[in-house]
């Protein structure tokens, strides 16, 4: 029995509106672009205000929570559990919070036993007050007497004074979240203190840390929740636990993986994301790379990195001492009797001698492992450099550029969504590619099949996106640039739509192939896939494309809503003119696009 | 708010004094107090005069004061710069307990060690599987450390 979920539910539909679990998109909506063709317009029927790649359609995996939403989820639990229990809110709290947050298991530990339960967390059943005793009484901490009136206790009736229990109070909560178990200050008691008596003695900062823990406990102690790891964001994320992928979309925008926390990595795994990001941080990685390409110089130490040239090496200043590269002696000694500049015989004796050997090994052995990583981590690096400069472009094009665009080209900003739809679909594109790299850089190189076509779909993936990369940043300058509208701005609208479409299928296709570990390898590589079309591929093709509607899909940008149901479906037939260069593709990727 | 409760301490430690403790400031500060301990008679510590420090934290009584062994002990919860590993004077301190209070747990854990949370394991293993040779390293440092 799990009815956290009666919780959840409680509370779904005081939250809606503000925050929509990931819609459920229409499972269908392929087919309807498929057919709809001829429909290709940009009517705003159902599109809408964020606009949405439509990779981004997934299924509701999370729910993405403010501060207030966490509250009002907070106030839900303790009014249910105190009115189930029939105890007072502020018990309900010390229960919930003993037990993560969970209705279900205060219910079942309660009911199951309920004095046990009491003794655990320190709810004491009350006591009957003592008779008002007018004799002054000496208060436990400071050892003052005041009158009974003027102490305090909680349930178990230890009194202390008043100023007594603001100074524990106080100084439990500058200790940390461990006021939210905060005792009774008698050593041998164990009942517990809670958050009216906490906050009707302390001051507003101390009142303020304490709420801002019992905030804390819910997202941190409770299964299900955890906090945006963007710096700065306040929001927490809801995960219904066993479904779906664990790509998170926040709404700071920041996108990141449920399970370990790192940027989002679809369709990379979390312990290849570990170990590459270990791997880029890792000084030995320096180390490796120094010791591969570089030489100390013989006299500072520095190390020297030699890129072309003569074996003249002068070490930069102060140093500035002169040395051969090949055998490291003092250029001074050089000349006709070491067999002139460039062929140190020295080095070759020496080499023959043994001198060199293991050095001259490790170096070598180092650069190439080296130069394999450096591979895989350009390319890595590079597309998410491309990527941040895609969000940063985005931002302007939705800032400036648009508007701009719009009065140019003398067009409604409604009819430019093409635009920011490409740029969201180029910003997933190279967040992906990137994963990618490092999924390369870890697949065995021994499996030269996985390799082979893993290689290809990334490889046509790639070459998708910088095609349409390319489109969105250089073709779209001429149409902000020309003082009348440009006729040709309806076949750019075509093309970059197109385009953006034909990558996001291109992605899904990689995607699905990292996903599934390359399976497909057998079937694909003795079909030996190339530049043409073939009759298996076609159906596969188109088989995986349906699928990719339903459960497969990539989430994008800061937005998570449905994607239009008129999304821009492919004209072969205009892209064909518009973009020679992807012809051969499209051909490959015929059923894909829907020609067929 | 926390010299007050200091003083009181002090009024009632000199009051009503403990059996086997004495406890006062060094000097004209509140604050820092030296305190002495009679070995338990029960134990190998038993003739011996522990020095211990103590300093109070500016927001005692809700915070534990700092006590310190300033005399040598053979002991499986007390290190060799004095430190003592008591969980009342960590995250069980409550300011409802007194110097007084602290003095006697400390009187009860020479007489009872607690090997399965020591502070020195070498000497928990000994406590543990040689108790003679314990009490005999506990009684030569008492003699040499504590006597005179």
């Amino acid at each position: 029995m799990d009815s956290d979920d009666d919780m959840h539910d409680a509370m779904g539909s005081a939250s809606e509106g503000e925050q929509e679990y990931q819609s459920d998109l229409m499972p269908s909506d392929n087919e309807v672009n498929e057919s709809d063709e001829s429909d290709y317009g940009f009517d705003d029927n159902g599109v809408d205000d964020d606009p949405q790649p439509a990779s981004s359609r997934s299924q509701s995996t999370y729910l993405v929570l403010s501060e207030k939403d966490i509250r009002q989820r907070q106030e839900e639990a303790v009014t249910n559990v105190s009115t189930v229990l029939d105890i007072s809110p502020t018990q309900a709290g010390i229960l919930l919070r003993h037990f993560k947050w969970s209705i279900s298991k205060v219910n079942d530990e309660w009911f199951a036993d309920e004095d046990a339960v009491r003794d655990k967390v320190g709810l004491l059943k009350p006591l009957v007050e003592p008779a008002s005793d007018t004799k002054d009484v000496t208060c436990g901490i400071c050892f003052e007497s005041y009158p009974p009136a003027s102490m305090k206790a909680t349930t178990c009736g230890h009194n202390f004074c008043s100023s007594c229990w603001a100074g524990y109070i106080h100084t439990a909560i500058n200790d940390g979240p461990g006021c939210l178990t905060l005792r009774c200050p008698d050593p041998s008691c164990n009942a517990a203190v809670g958050e009216d008596m906490v906050l009707s003695l302390v001051s507003d900062d101390d009142r303020t840390k304490y709420t801002r823990y019992v905030l804390r406990s819910y997202v941190e102690d409770n299964r299900k929740t955890k906090w945006c790891p963007a710096p700065n964001c306040e929001f927490a994320v809801e995960f219904i636990l066993g479904s779906g992928p664990f790509d998170i979309v926040c709404k700071c925008s920041y996108s990141f993986c449920w399970n370990c926390l790192e940027e989002a990595h679809r369709p990379v795994d979390c312990d290849t994301v570990a170990k590459w990001i270990l791997k880029n941080c890792a000084e030995s990685e320096n180390m490796n790379w120094i010791l591969a390409n570089s030489k100390p110089c013989p006299k500072c130490k520095r190390p020297i990195e030699k890129n072309q040239g003569c074996m003249h090496i002068t070490c930069t200043p102060p140093c500035k001492f002169e040395f051969c590269w090949l055998c490291l002696g003092a250029w001074s000694e050089h000349g006709e009797r070491t067999g002139g500049f460039y062929a140190c015989n020295r080095y070759e004796t020496a080499k023959q001698e043994g001198v060199y050997d293991e050095a001259e090994r490790r170096r070598e052995m180092a650069k190439n492992s080296l130069e394999r990583y450096t591979h895989y981590y350009e390319r890595w690096a590079t597309n998410e450099s491309s990527r941040g400069k895609a969000v940063a472009d985005l931002h302007q094009m939705q800032a400036v550029q648009i508007e701009k665009l719009s009065d140019k080209q003398c067009q409604p900003v409604s009819q430019l969504k093409f635009i920011t739809e490409a740029w969201l679909q180029i910003i997933e594109c190279r967040r992906v590619l990137k994963w990618t790299y490092a999924y390369g850089y870890y697949l065995p190189e021994n499996e030269v099949g996985k390799r082979q076509f893993f290689e290809y779909v990334q490889g046509e993936a790639e070459a998708g996106l910088e095609r349409l990369h390319q489109c969105a940043e250089k073709d779209l300058q001429t149409f902000l640039e020309g003082d009348t509208p440009n006729p040709c701005f309806n076949d750019f609208r075509t093309k970059l739509a197109g385009l953006t479409s034909v990558t996001k299928t291109y992605f899904e296709n990689l995607v699905r192939a990292l996903e599934n570990g390359l399976s497909d390898v057998n079937s694909k590589v003795s079909a030996k896939v190339g530049c043409c079309s073939k009759p298996s591929g076609n159906s596969k093709g188109r088989a995986g494309r349906s699928k990719a509607g339903t459960s497969k899909s990539v989430s994008i940008g800061n937005t998570t809503k449905a994607v239009p149901s008129n999304y821009p479906a492919v004209d072969i037939a205009l892209i064909r003119s518009a973009c020679l260069s992807c012809l051969a593709n499209l051909k490959v990727n015929g059923s894909v696009c829907g020609s067929s | 708010m926390a010299s007050k409760r200091i003083q009181k301490e002090l009024q009632d430690l000199q009051k009503d004094p403990p059996t086997s403790c004495s406890a006062g400031p060094v000097g004209d500060d509140l604050f820092h107090w030296q305190a002495t301990i009679m070995g338990p008679s029960d134990s190998p510590y038993s003739g011996g005069v522990f020095f211990v420090t103590i300093h109070f934290p500016p927001d005692y009584p809700f915070k534990p004061p700092k006590v310190n062994f300033s005399t040598k002990v053979y002991h499986p919860n007390i290190n060799s710069n004095g430190s003592i590993c008591l969980d009342i004077l960590k995250e069980q301190w409550s300011p409802a307990l007194t110097i007084s209070k602290v003095l006697l747990s400390i009187c009860s854990l020479l007489t009872d060690p607690n090997p399965d949370d020591p502070l020195v394991p070498e000497i928990a293993h000994i406590y543990k599987n040689q108790r003679p040779r314990y009490e005999e390293t506990a009684r030569a440092w008492t003699q040499k450390y504590a006597m005179n």
